[in-house]
């Protein structure tokens, strides 16, 4: 067979070379697939984790905050706040968040809504100023 | 050419052991990233490959935010902003307040009043950060502003007089970036050689990112979604003031928070102004006082400072940025 004859001529450098790129195709595999497979909607009041569900499973919740009661909907992979007790209601206009790291902060309430797990898309910048 | 099969064995070896430890070798130092709301605004720290005892450092930081906090708002009873306004003659306060009040005042003084500190009854009356904000009528105005100017506060070592009696004071545009700057030195004084302070978009870097510096972005101010540049920095601090913060719409016409002290209305000559300083508490008011000022006279203030560098995009969207900053920019 052609595999055997290539193999046969193949010294032992030439084995370890290849060894070591497959080891290399190998670990890029693993770093893929080794990121957090979860992707989690958590919620904190005070620093506390008040709330936390799969990002999956659609569902209306009811957070109590400083101020009043918020409305959070989770569907198709992603929330939106579509009720909030403070009058200018930012966190509504914050729109909808569905990837890992994005946040939805209303602060008169006291609430963070934040994601969890899955890729974060890569960004050009750490920290951002405005 | 020949190998020793020692050698050979020993290459995919050190590929093997290479792996791991670039995979797992850091699992000891993983980042620590903690948020709460103080000071009106949503604060993150993060310490990247944060050693242990990391977690107790940033709670403490925190416990140091909320501490100026609750000594330099303008309402409350353990304020000191809030008994300066009550009293009506000279009033003896804490070093930080003193030290805040007389920084304040040099870049009140070197502004010519385009910071200003004793603005409490102006910002009451537009009401921009409350349920009604409304454009009040312009002798109205001018009333708020009776005793306001750049010589309206003073220090003589701990003790603070007002000019007026009526004056209401507000530390809100130079008290967060204080916070930011105690919240540093309580990480640094940890052994924390990297991390950031991020009160809001407010920050203060320490260290840089390992192997390079820090890339911080600067929000475009007219496409919430997109940036301005981003800055390549390390230990400093990166204060944004912009119009897009905090507006109301009042027939037609867009109203922010960002006032000229000279005629008591929103400033009109820039849309954003980032100013790079070593510390938070500068920057907080040179961004404030260098938007009121505009692109020549705000770039010229910052030169006033030592390292103090700036970029400001001006209201027809013209975009000025000082020399100190030209070589740590990248446009997008």
């Amino acid at each position: 067979m052609a595999l055997k004859s290539v193999l046969r001529r193949m010294t032992l450098l030439d084995r370890a070379i290849v060894m070591v790129l497959g080891m290399f195709a190998g670990s890029l595999l693993l770093g893929i697939n080794s990121r957090a497979p979860g992707e989690n909607i958590l919620v904190e009041r005070e620093g506390k984790i008040i709330f936390t569900a799969p990002l999956k499973e659609e569902r209306e919740i009811r957070l109590k905050g400083i101020r009043g009661e918020a409305v959070l909907i989770v569907r198709e992979g992603g929330a939106e706040m579509i009720e909030a007790p403070c009058p200018r209601k930012v966190c509504m206009g914050m729109g909808r968040i569905d990837q890992d790291g994005e946040i939805i902060a209303c602060v008169p309430n006291g609430l963070l809504v934040r994601i969890e797990g899955g890729n974060e898309p890569e960004k050009t910048y750490d920290v951002l100023s405005r | 050419m020949r190998y020793s099969r020692f050698f050979i064995l020993l290459l995919p070896a050190a590929a093997l052991a290479a792996f791991l430890f670039w995979r797992f070798g850091a699992a000891g130092e993983e980042s620590v990233v903690r948020r709460q709301f103080l000071m009106g605004t949503l604060v993150e720290i993060t310490v990247p490959a944060a050693p242990s005892g990391t977690a107790d450092a940033v709670d403490r930081a925190f416990a140091e935010m909320r501490r100026v906090e609750e000594l330099m708002r303008p309402d409350g009873p353990g304020s000191e902003a809030a008994a300066i306004t009550a009293a009506e003659g000279p009033i003896e306060v804490g070093s930080e307040t003193a030290e805040v009040i007389a920084l304040g005042m040099k870049v009140a003084r070197l502004s010519g009043g385009g910071f200003d500190m004793g603005l409490g009854r102006l910002k009451t009356l537009w009401g921009i950060e409350t349920e009604h904000p409304r454009v009040p009528k312009p002798e109205e105005i001018l009333s708020a502003l009776e005793g306001t100017g750049p010589e309206d506060l003073m220090t003589d070592g701990n003790r603070v007089l007002k000019s007026d009696p009526r004056l209401a004071v507000d530390l809100g545009a130079i008290a967060k970036g204080f916070a930011i700057d105690r919240a540093a030195e309580i990480l640094r004084n940890s052994g924390v050689t990297r991390a950031v302070v991020n009160a809001g978009g407010d920050l203060c870097v320490i260290g840089d990112r390992g192997d390079r510096p820090w890339r911080i972005g600067i929000q475009h101010p007219r496409d919430p979604g997109a940036l301005l540049a981003t800055l390549s920095l390390e230990n400093v601090s990166v204060v944004t003031s912009g119009d897009y913060e905090r507006f109301f719409e009042a027939q037609g016409q867009r109203y922010h928070h960002l006032f000229d002290p000279r005629t008591g209305y929103p400033a009109g000559l820039a849309q954003s102004m980032t100013v790079v300083a070593p510390s938070a508490a500068l920057a907080d008011a040179l961004a404030t006082a260098a938007f009121v000022l505009g692109p020549e006279q705000g770039l010229a203030l910052l030169k006033e400072f030592s390292q103090v560098e700036g970029l400001l995009v001006a209201a027809d969207g013209t975009i000025f940025i000082s020399e100190g900053l030209r070589e740590k920019v990248e446009w997008p």
